[in-house]
Formats: structure tokens, sequence, C-alpha cells
């Protein structure tokens, strides 16, 4: 399993935080231009909250938030009156800091005589105000890119040595943010005077450095409380859960310039339409132009270092045509760069997760998607040791409870087992052999305090056996085998659950997981079908439990009679006309294969994308261990591997036949 | 065109042909063929040869908003004047509720367009006549000073409409109900010392032109002209005539007709009361409604002592194009004055079935729109009048008075006559899209 | 061009086939640059501008308006051919301009519908770009050209360089002017990603979607546009395809897409019978 960074450990404060009032904003602005500085920071304009020159704190974007998605960007009221209750932008630092047009060199020529005089850099004095842990990251990245090797891009270096950083700790997130997984952020851990965290008491603010600190020895604040002082690091705790982990860093370097010639490439480039938006609003590319005004006579030139893109196609141009002609040469270069080619240059990834590529790139392509898809991880090893995981080993455990669910359909409840069964994942399976009868894989419906849960549909004869199983019985197993679904991708976002018939029985773990910390996630759907009302399993949860824990289900069969007054179809028809938006959303889905792949296009339709979309695949599996070969699907063995899969990572081979 | 005229020497003194290569310093390709039997004009016609573009057929099934974007490539020079016809005659159609900044913002944009079109006319286009040379390129040899003044002016005016369209020609910012962007109030008083100084230049055109000597011409011509009881016509008035006419804008089509003429690729307008020629733009506009003016402007004609001449010496327009010139600076340094960013730059709308119909004062005079639109809001057909054919007829009437007085003269210099009286007309190139070629048949 | 360096003072010209001038008063709309560029090239023939004339030969000539009447066809292999370096300049001359709708349509219908008696109009069933005739050395776009890439082409010219015309998206030039995204933030179509920058991104700028008159950019990707726009956003094929039917509609790809989508304008596309106004006006000419 890839574990999230932990936070990196705060600096000493210099002073404890103050807390102010969001009026007592106004002053801290008053000192800032005092000190001779120009204050940029937030507001409202054309439709987004970007970054602008700052002379009054009723500028700010107070009581203003927004709504992203991948190609999707809404301002958004509030129903609050907070000053940095948004998430960023499209504007970053970079266009203070590194200037999209700045004049270098005028050079001039005559009588054959040719000067070159640089243009000095007089930047004005600058204080960012409200910029981000990931924006300070960028800001970090420039420093060693422009000023932290042998060569220093003058205009840089001056702008950014007088620069005052007053940082704002999230204490929001938007779908598109990914700063946890470049260990970025939310949380302010250095590069910044002082550091603002807003929660619904006001602002604290903290002092980082001597400057800091003179600012807020001004200000003449008082003292937070411990009370306040723990909503503020509870709120961005909060956001830092909320983000959850959505890029796989380690080894992804690795991973992705091992894939030079993945099919995705091409199909990303089918989408992209190079128009370099991405670059542009990215606060750490730094390709660059010269590019010249000139008089008509070529006698006076200035020379202007501009922004370009990798997107562009002459940017890689010699006489004879470009090195990268193709769109999917020019994508793969920008990613691999940030993602890769970076670490080797500069020692961190060009990315810092501030999301918007993501968001800004005008057709809703997912950086954190494309990665996946083109560098998938494997599945992380189960973080226990499965019990008896040998040929012919199984553990004994001894039926506790029987609970008939349908005609044909019961649940067992296994108790007295091995701890280590109970340490198991939503999604994962156990190996039941009962004697006589061929060791068969069944999901786990639940996990309890002394053991597991199991649903069994009595299908065939051993099926048949173990649904009449009595309290007392006792049968082998071996397990928890197999990958679970990622519930901390999900953590933070919107999940989407669609399953038929039985396939329910291994996503109730996940729901039981959303009831006991449903703060854990976002909206939680879940579209259910079953052949008749009869059929519906654990109409205690379906009707009861999950409804009340805010969990929207939606259930359908595909025959009612008169006692039914829900749908009736196929369960992809429960959302055809739902109003959610799927940019940001992961699905689970289990069912027959060929209701999962009606249910995959289904999604996709409405945006969940391949890397967002999982589900449990079933093989006749004898050993559960990847030893027998029965499951072995492609490159994959189903059991071990699998059975949850991202359909990214299964690729083309998700629905073929014969494989 | 197939016939290109070419330079011919004067053959028989009895039977001549005098010819003139295509007309330059207007905007627009035509020809014009005038036939002289024993001393009289028998016929002077003008033909109108450039291709056709069919923007009438090109707007049908397009939206109100794209109608703008489109009718405005009609012409380079006055895409505005294309641009306001069109939007006000759907917003009128549609019952648009307009911001009043919204309202003083076009007629600002208009101050734009007239003083870059009344400029580029003046000095680069018509001067060039009296002061003797083939181009304002060429006079500026002689008189940079005057030249340079003379592109700062008109690059005020290509300031104001940059700022409020993004470009000066083909703005984009022009919607039904407002603007997409309306500029902040800082923005316009940046714009203020250049208009300031090109006002000040213009009143020293309008001295400069008034001394200049004009050919002598008499005819009264018929004049038509927006006219409004507050204000100097823009977008806003009633249709007036010198004989009384005096209807509502959208009735344009109850007094007035178009119709083809062999030979020309123009439809031209004619009154239906057989009437025939009539005269549009600065000078019947000066005449009409000269009580409207700005002040300063009403000030600069009353000093020229032209108000008469104007009205009957066409080569004098050049006065009233001055005078006009003064009036687009001093309202738009008014209108800028008071400006107050509008509540609601753009005002929603929906589309309503009906015939839109308005006319706005193109620099060069009354530009009517009609659109016949269907219940989506998408147009079903079109009708474009621009000043330029309604001239047509008066320039084919002056160029018989203008030839009595040039015949006598020696062939060049009654040519180059003949030419400036054309010039003196403004006539748009690209409106009608025309190509004129001059020939003088003395048969 | 010759690599070599210009001649000292070149010869220019500056003509127009169909068109609205507005390209041609871009280089009147110099201003106070104007006169610079007028001491450095030598003006041979510009008939909006002078009365002195030529016919050539000229070492630039710029050529405003596109090809549509069978003259304007025979013409510019008269000027090419006394042309050492052509430059079109403007979306009418580089992709046929706004009259080139009726490429899709019938050319009769057309005339029919705005004249009373077609016949005495003469003009090509097409509306064709300078390049489809004759070779072109360099071209500028846009409705109308930009004043600075104007200049830039001048400088090039005059020094015997090759002209920086970028060939970046609108969308760079957008986000280098710190203009918010209309297509993200607004939802507005804007063709600002598959078209050639060089405006300055005018219109995102002034709060509207980008209506790509300066025409697609090399290889710009307008199906994935397309796809985008009716896949995801929900718009309908058709009308999505039309937000490319205008200033360079001819130009490709977005004449294939237009194609592909249906998006060719009503007006554009049918064949009109007679439109009652022209009916009108043909009924006024029989009466008298």
């Amino acid at each position: 399993m890839v574990m999230t960074p932990p936070p990196p450990a705060p600096l000493p404060a210099l002073a404890g935080p103050r807390f102010l009032s969001r009026d007592g904003i106004q002053p801290l602005l008053d000192l800032l231009r005092a000190d001779g500085r120009r204050v940029i920071g937030p507001t409202v304009a054309d439709g987004a909250i970007v970054m602008d020159e700052i002379v009054s704190a009723d500028q700010l974007p107070r009581g203003w938030g927004d709504d992203q998605a991948p190609g999707r960007y809404r301002l958004v009221r509030r129903e609050d009156d907070r000053l940095f209750g948004y998430n960023l932008g499209p504007s970053s630092p970079k266009a203070w800091t590194f200037p999209s047009l700045v004049p270098i060199s005028r050079a001039t020529r005559s009588e054959g005589k040719v000067t070159f005089d640089p243009v000095l850099p007089e930047p004005p004095k600058i204080a960012f105000l409200g910029i981000r842990a990931c924006e300070i990251a960028a800001l970090r990245i420039h420093d060693r890119v422009l000023q932290g090797g042998p060569f220093v891009d003058t205009d840089y270096a001056a702008r950014r040595a007088d620069t005052l950083i007053v940082a704002v700790g999230c204490t929001v997130s938007a779908p598109t943010c990914f700063c946890t997984s470049m260990g970025s952020g939310p949380e302010l851990t250095a590069g910044h005077d002082l550091a603002i965290v807003e929660t619904e008491d006001g602002l604290l603010v903290e002092a980082a450095t001597p400057a800091g600190e003179t600012l807020l020895a001004a200000l003449a604040a008082r003292v937070a409380t411990p009370e306040e002082r723990a909503r503020a690091t509870h709120e961005v705790a909060a956001t830092r859960a909320r983000i959850g982990d959505p890029v796989a860093l380690p080894g992804l370097k690795e991973r992705l310039l091992a894939q030079p010639d993945h099919p995705r490439w091409a199909e990303v480039a089918e989408r992209c339409i190079t128009c370099g938006s991405c670059t542009s609003v990215c606060p750490t590319c730094f390709c660059t132009s010269v590019t010249q005004t000139t008089d008509l006579a070529g006698a006076d030139v200035v020379m202007n270092r501009t922004w370009d893109s990798c997107f562009s196609p002459s940017f890689a141009k010699v006489a004879g045509g470009s090195f990268r002609s193709r769109p999917r040469d020019r994508y793969r270069q920008w990613l691999t760069h940030k993602l890769a080619t970076w670490e080797d240059q500069f020692g961190t990834p060009g990315c810092v997760g501030c999301g918007r590529c993501v968001t800004w790139c005008p057709v809703g392509i997912d950086l954190r998607e494309e990665a996946a898809a083109i560098a998938p991880v494997r599945p992380p090893e189960p973080v226990i040791a499965p019990v008896a995981a040998t040929p012919g080993a199984f553990a004994v455990g001894r039926v506790s409870a029987v609970r008939s669910e349908t005609a044909d359909t019961t649940t067992l409840a296994i108790d007295r087992l091995d701890p280590a069964f109970a340490a198991g994942r939503p999604g994962q399976f156990a190996m039941v052999d009962l004697p006589g009868f061929p060791p068969l894989p069944i999901s786990i419906s639940r996990f309890t305090a002394d053991g597991l849960v199991l649903t069994i549909r009595g299908a065939g004869p051993a099926t048949r056996v173990l649904c009449g199983l009595q309290p007392g019985d006792e049968v082998g197993l071996r397990g928890p085998l197999g990958t679970a679904w990622p519930l901390d991708r999900v953590a933070g976002r919107d999940l989407v659950i669609v399953t038929g018939g039985i396939g329910l029985a291994p996503l109730r773990p996940v729901l039981d997981a959303v009831v006991a910390d449903r703060e854990r996630f976002g909206s939680v759907r879940l579209y259910y079908g079953a052949r008749t009302p009869a059929d519906l399993l654990f109409r205690d949860e379906l009707e009861g439990i999950w409804p009340h824990a805010g969990i929207e289900v939606a259930l359908t069969v595909d025959r009612a009679g008169s006692d039914w007054s829900g749908p009736v179809g196929v369960v992809t028809h429960l959302f055809d006309r739902a109003t959610w938006d799927g940019s940001a959303t992961h699905a689970f889905v289990c069912g027959p294969e060929r209701m999962m792949q009606a249910t995959v296009a289904a999604l996709a339709a409405r945006g969940i994308g391949a890397a967002r979309t999982w589900v449990t695949l079933e093989r006749h599996m004898e050993c559960g261990i990847g030893l027998c070969g029965h499951c072995q699907m492609g490159s994959l063995f189903i059991c071990k591997d699998g059975p949850v899969f991202s359909i990214a990572q299964l690729g083309d081979t998700f629905g073929r036949e014969g494989i | 065109m197939t016939e290109r005229p070419t330079p011919t020497p004067a053959p028989v003194p009895e039977d001549r042909t005098y010819a003139v290569g295509e007309l330059t310093r207007v905007e627009g390709e035509g020809s014009l063929h005038l036939v002289v039997r024993g001393g009289e004009i028998v016929e002077a016609r003008l033909g109108i040869f450039e291709a056709p573009r069919y923007f009438e057929a090109l707007v049908v099934d397009r939206t109100p908003d794209e109608v703008i974007d489109i009718v405005a490539r009609i012409c380079g020079i006055c895409p505005v004047a294309y641009q306001m016809s069109a939007v006000h005659a759907f917003e009128d159609l549609f019952g648009v509720a307009i911001d009043p900044s919204v309202r003083a913002l076009r007629r600002l944009l208009y101050c734009g367009e007239w003083i870059e079109s009344h400029a580029l006319h003046i000095w680069l286009l018509h001067a060039p006549d009296f002061l003797g040379y083939p181009s304002a390129i060429a006079m500026a040899a002689d008189h940079r000073e005057r030249v340079e003044a003379a592109l700062r002016a008109k690059k005020a005016g290509n300031d104001l409409l940059r700022l409020l369209g993004g470009r000066p020609i083909h703005p984009v910012s022009v919607r039904v109900g407002g603007w997409s962007r309306a500029p902040r109030r800082s923005e316009l008083l940046a714009l203020r010392p250049a208009l300031a100084d090109g006002l000040a230049i213009a009143q020293e055109t309008t001295r400069f032109v008034a001394s200049l000597p004009m050919p002598a011409f008499a005819r009264e011509p018929r004049l038509v002209s927006l006219r409004h009881p507050d204000e100097y016509p823009f977008n806003h008035g009633r249709i007036v005539s010198s004989d009384g006419i005096d209807i509502p804008m959208a009735d344009w089509r109850s007094i007035f007709e178009e119709h083809q003429v062999e030979g020309s690729n123009a439809l031209h307008a004619r009154t239906l009361d057989g009437k025939g020629a009539y005269l549009l733009g600065p000078a019947a506009r000066v005449t009409l409604t000269g009580g409207t003016l700005h002040p300063l402007a009403r000030e600069a004609l009353d000093q020229s002592g032209f108000a008469e001449l104007i009205r009957t010496n066409i080569y004098a327009s050049i006065v009233a194009r001055g005078v006009e010139l003064i009036h687009a600076y001093a309202e738009a340094l008014d209108l800028i004055d008071a400006y107050v960013p509008p509540s609601v730059p753009l005002a929603a709308w929906e589309p309503r079935a009906g015939v839109a119909a308005w006319a706005t004062e193109a620099p060069r005079g009354l530009l009517f729109h009609r659109y016949v639109v269907d219940d989506r809001g998408r147009i079903r057909e079109a009708q474009i009048v621009p000043p330029t054919s309604q001239n047509q007829a008066a320039i084919e009437a002056d160029l018989v008075v203008a030839a009595r007085e040039v015949l006598a003269l020696p062939h060049a210099e009654a040519t180059h006559r003949l030419e400036q009286m054309i010039r003196s007309y403004d006539p748009c190139i690209s409106c009608a899209t025309h190509f004129l070629d001059l020939t003088i048949d003395r048969a | 061009m010759a690599s070599s360096a210009a001649p000292a003072r070149p010869r220019v010209g500056v003509v127009k086939m169909a068109s609205c001038d507005g390209c041609q008063l871009t280089i009147l709309d110099l201003e106070e640059r104007l006169l610079d560029v007028t001491e450095r090239f030598e003006i041979l023939d510009f008939p909006e501008a002078s009365s002195a004339r030529s016919a050539g030969p000229f070492d630039v000539l710029f050529i405003e308006g596109s090809i549509s009447d069978p003259h304007q066809a025979e013409r510019i292999v008269e000027l090419r051919a006394r042309t050492r370096y052509l430059v079109t300049i403007g979306a009418c001359a580089t992709a046929g301009g706004i009259q080139a709708l009726r490429n899709w349509g019938d050319h009769a219908a057309f005339r029919d519908a705005v004249y009373a008696r077609p016949e005495w109009v003469a003009s090509l069933d097409r509306s064709l770009p300078v390049a489809d005739l004759v070779p072109v050395d360099a071209e500028l776009r846009g409705c109308p050209i930009d004043p600075d890439q104007l200049l830039e082409l001048l400088a090039a010219l005059a020094t015997g360089r090759r002209p920086q015309l970028r060939d970046e998206s609108v969308c760079q030039e957008c986000k280098r002017r710190g203009a918010v995204c209309v297509a993200v933030a607004k939802g507005v179509p804007c063709l600002g990603q598959v078209t050639q920058g060089g405006c300055g991104a005018i219109c995102p700028r002034y709060g509207r979607g980008c209506y790509g008159c300066f025409g697609p950019r090399e290889g710009a990707n307008v199906d994935g546009l397309l796809r985008h726009l009716t896949a995801d956003l929900g718009h309908d094929p058709a009308e999505a395809g039309r937000l490319l039917a205008g200033f360079t509609a001819w130009a490709q790809p977005f004449r294939s897409a237009i194609d592909a989508t249906g998006g060719a304008p009503e007006g554009s596309r049918r064949s009109l019978p007679m439109a009652p106004e022209a009916a009108r006006r043909a009924a006024q000419e029989g009466a008298r």
C-alpha cells in the first residue's frame, strides 16, 4: 500500500499564533502597503477568483467560493463570509515572479557595430497575500530552476529577492487538488513570512520569519485561544483527509518512463487540443522563447522573454521539421517532464498538485487519470498476511449465525477465526472449503470483531451445501485474499456504486465503512438492481441504515409484481437522467460481466474515466493465491492481482471475449 | 469585370473619349460612363462591378449575435455602423431594456467610428485633391506636421474603438442586450488627453479646410437624415428630409425602395414618389439637424461661413465632415466625463418572431437594416441598404452638373475635378463593393 | 523571400479582391508608424490611399480579399507574374472569407436571393483563397489582420529576415494576458484552442468566445474540440459545427468539420428559393 506522506513537521514558531477578526485584514494590507509593497492577492474578476493588486480588503473575495472539476470552474457564493474560502483560480504568483513577457535586452546595430544592453529589472516590491502551500512549493521549484543552478535568470532573481509572503493554510479543497500526493500541502511549512488559517472564528495568524514577526507585532492582535488553535488544526487536517491521496507518487517516475509506447499516449492525444492552457496555468512551467520587437530597419531591437509552450508545433522545430510533430509526442513530453524527468534535472517532480492543469484544460483532461492509466500502480499487496496461504491449508471457522436473504441466497456469520481475518479490507474474498467439495472463492460481505460474514448464492451443488450450513457447523477458510476497493483514493470525493444481484455482497463492507465514518466521503450513491423485488439482498440496510446514513440508494428490478412501485429495468437506467457531475467521482462496480461492461460505458459517458472506475472480476479459482493458474487473464491472476481492478489497469482486456 | 479602362489619347477632336484609371482614394471599385453630345451630358452612369458577397443571404439562419459579427464585415471602414443598425433592430423587436450607460457607450463607440472615418477621409483621401498631391503620403513631404497631426487625431478615434470593442476594425463587444465587456472608468479617462488633442486638431482642421478654394458647383439636392430632438443623430431619431418627409426609421420602406440597374452589382435606392435622387451624409445631417450639434461644432460651422454652401456645393462636404469631426471628439469627451459603468452591461433577452428594422447614421449617411426573424430568433430574410447605394443617384445627378462645369477645362484638370467630386461623397467601397472607373465619352 | 538582404527600398503594391477593405485600412491605421513605413518602402500602387498608379513590377504585393469573380481570377495570375514576394492579408485572401460560406450552396440561389436580375451579375460560384490560384510567399491571418503582425512582417521584409509569426493557439495569448478562460469559467463555446493566435486573444478578453477569425492553427484538433462540445457538454453537433462556419470556414480542417457535423447554416447550404425580398424587387422591375 502506498502511504500518504506524513505532513512535514512545522517549523518552530517564532511567536504563537494570534487571532484577527476578518475585518482585521485591512490593517495588515495597510502595513504591507506602508512598507512600499504592491499587494498581490485574490479578487473576483471575469467569473473567477484571480490574483491582482489589492489596495482594499473590499476587493477580497469575501463570501465567495468555487466549484471545480476537470475542464470546469464556476464561482459560487458561500454560506459564510470567509475571505479565503475559495480554492485556487487560474492565476498564480508566476505572473509576477516570472511574467509572461519581460524585456531582457535591447540591441542596436549601427554602421556595422552592434551593442547589447541587458534590461536591468526594476521589480516592484511585492507582497503576496493568500497564496497556498502548493504555490509556495511552486516558488521553491522556480527558485531551484531559475536561480539554483550555475546560471541565473536575473529578472527572476531580482523579483524574488524581496518578496514577502502572507500565505493561507487550506481549509477548503477542490476535487482537482492533489497537493497531498505531491507532498506540497495543504499545511504551510516553510517559505512564508506570515501564515494565516481561516476558520469560522476568524483568522489565526502566525509569523514564520522576522519580517513576519514585525508585521504581527504591529497588528497588536491577541494570542489565539487553545480552542481557536484546535479548530484551525482540525480544519487543515480535514482538508488533507478530503483530498486523500489521488496520485501514487512513489515509483511514478520509473513507471512513467517505462511506458514511452503506451497506447494511452495516442488516446489522450485524440482528446488533447494541444492548446497549451495547461502549461500556461501551471505555476512551475518555465519554458520561454525570446521574441523580438524591432524597428523597420532591424537596427533597434528589444528582446523579450515570453512564455511559450511545449504544446506549440514550433517549440521543438528546427530546419526540416519538428522533433515532436505529433500531439501524442507533445503530451508525453509535458507529462513525463512534469512527473518524471524534472526530478532528474532538479531533484523534485515539476508538479505541486495544485490541479490548475486539470481545471483549466478546456476539454477536461485529468493529468492524474492519465498518469494512473499510463503508469498504473500494481494494486497494493494486502497489509495483512492471509491465513493458511499455502496449497492444502485451511483455517477452521465456526458458523455462528445463518440468515436467509432470499430464496437462493444465504448469509453465514463465521466466528472463532484467526484475528487476521478481521483485519481484511472491503472487496477481499476468502476460499471456503467444505471437505468433499471443491474450494470456492466467496466474497466477504462484512468484517466483524471476531470473524467475517459470507453471503452465498446457492447456484451449484457446493454453494447449495454451504447455504444449508447451520450454526455450529465448521468450514475451512483461506484468506482474506486479493485486492480491496481503494477507499483511500475515494476519501473526500464522491462515490458511485453500481451493482446487481449477489454483486452487492463484496460492496457491503464499503458501505459499512461509509456508515462508520460518513464525513470521510463526499456524496455516496448506490445503484442496485435485482431480478425481482424478492431477490434484493440486505433489505434492512437498503431501506433503513444506508439511507439514514446519507447514502443515496436507488433500486431497480428486472421483473416486478404489483407490490413494487419502483423502477423496472437495467441498473444503468437509474442514473440516465441523474444530474450529478462525474468529473471527479469514483465508481465501484460489481455484477455480471455484461452488466459491468454496460455500466462502465455509461459511467464513462458521464465523465467517470477509466482510472476512477473500479470493478471486481470473477473467474474460476481453486487456490486463491496465484499458484493454480485457473484465473489467469492476460498478464494478471485475478485472485492475486485482483479481484478489484481499475478499468485503466485492465485496458482493453476488460470485456474482451476469450481471454 | 472584363473591360478595363486604359489611358487613351484623344484621337479626333470632335469625337473624343476621356478615360481616367480606376478612381482612387475612394473605398472600392466601380466605373462611370459619361456621354457628351454637342456639349450636353446625355448620360452619367455609375457602374458597380465589384464581386458581390451576398451578405443578405449569408445571414439567413443565423442568430442575432452572429449577424452583428457578420454584417460588420460589409465594411472595414464603418463596421460599427452595421453593428449598430443591426443591434438596435433586434433589441427593438425583442423589447430588450437597455441600461442608460449601455446607450451612452454605444454613442461613444459611434463617436470613435466617426472620428476614424472622417479623419481618414478628410486627410488621407480628400485633402490631397485640394492641395494637389496624389496622396497624403506624398503630401507629408511638404506638410509633415499636418499629416502627423492628422494621423494622431485619427489614432485617438481608433484607440477609443479599441478600448470599447477590442479592435478598431470589426470590434467584438457589441451584443444584443449591451456589451460583452464594458470599460472601466479609469480606462476611458486615460483616453481623454488624446481626444482633447484630437479636438484641437479637428478645430484647426476645420478652419483650414474652410480656407481652401472650393470649385464652383450648385445643385439643391433633396437631403435625408435621421433627426432627434435632443441629440445629434447616431442611433436614434426619425427619418426626415429637406422637403418634409418625417417618418419612424422602421418605416423606411414606406418612402424608399431599392432597384437593380444593369451594369451595376449594387442595388440603387430611390424614393417611391418619383422625385429620384437624394443625398445622405454630413452635408445632409449638418443642414437638417445642425441645431443639435455640440456647441463647439456649431461654433466652428458658424465661423466657417459654410452653413449655406454645404447644402448646395458638394465639394464643401469636407467642411461638414470637419464640423462633425469636432462634434465627435467633443461629445466623446462629454460622454467620458459623465460615464458610470452600466449596472447591467449585458441584459438578458428572449427571441421573438417578427420584423426587426432600424436605421442609424453611418459616417457617410443613413444605414437601414431590416430582418425577418423567426420564433427561435433566427434570421429568415434580410435587407441591408448602405448609404452609398442611396447616394448613387445623387452622385450621378451631381456628375451631370459637375461635368458641365469642367468640360471646358483641359483634360487632366477636368478629370481630376470629377474624381474630386466623387470623393466628396466619401463613397464606401466596401459597403456597396463598388469599382469606379471614370470614362468620359464625348461624341 | 530570398535570404539575402532585401533591396534598399522595396517597391510595394496593395490591391484588393472581394473584401471589406479592413485589412488594407490596417496599413493606414499604423498611425504614427505609417510615415516610417512609407519612408522605408516605396508605395508603388495603393489605390485606396493614392492616385499615383503603377502596374508594377512589385517587390512586395499585398493582396486583400478572396477570388470570387472571373476577372479577379485572371487578375491574380497577372499580378503574381509581376510580383517577387506575394503576401495575402486577412481571412478573405487566406481562407476565402465569410463570403466563402456560399461555397456550400447553390451559387445561383445566392445570386437570385439578392438580385432581381441575376443575369446582370458576374461572379464565380465559389469564393477562394488566393493560394488556390497562385503561389503565396507569406500570409497574415485575421479578420482583420493585426497591426503588430503587419509591422513585424514589414520589418522582416525590410531587413530580409524571416518574420516571427508564432504558430501558437489563442489560448496561450489569452493566458499570457491574464484573461480568464471563458470556456472553463463560463461554459462559453470558444474556438481559441484550435485557432491560430496573433490577435492578442481579443474575444476572450472581451468576455466572449473566440470565433476563429485567424483561422485554424497547424494541426488543429477540431475533432477533439467538437467531441468535447457534443459528448461532454451536450451541444447539438450541428450547432457545434456552426461555430466553425464563420470567417475562415473554408480553411481546412474547419471545412471538413462543418461538412461532418452538418454545421453549414441554412443560408449558405440550401438552394434558396427566390427570397421574398428579391422577389419583391423583381416584381418592381417588371412593373416598370
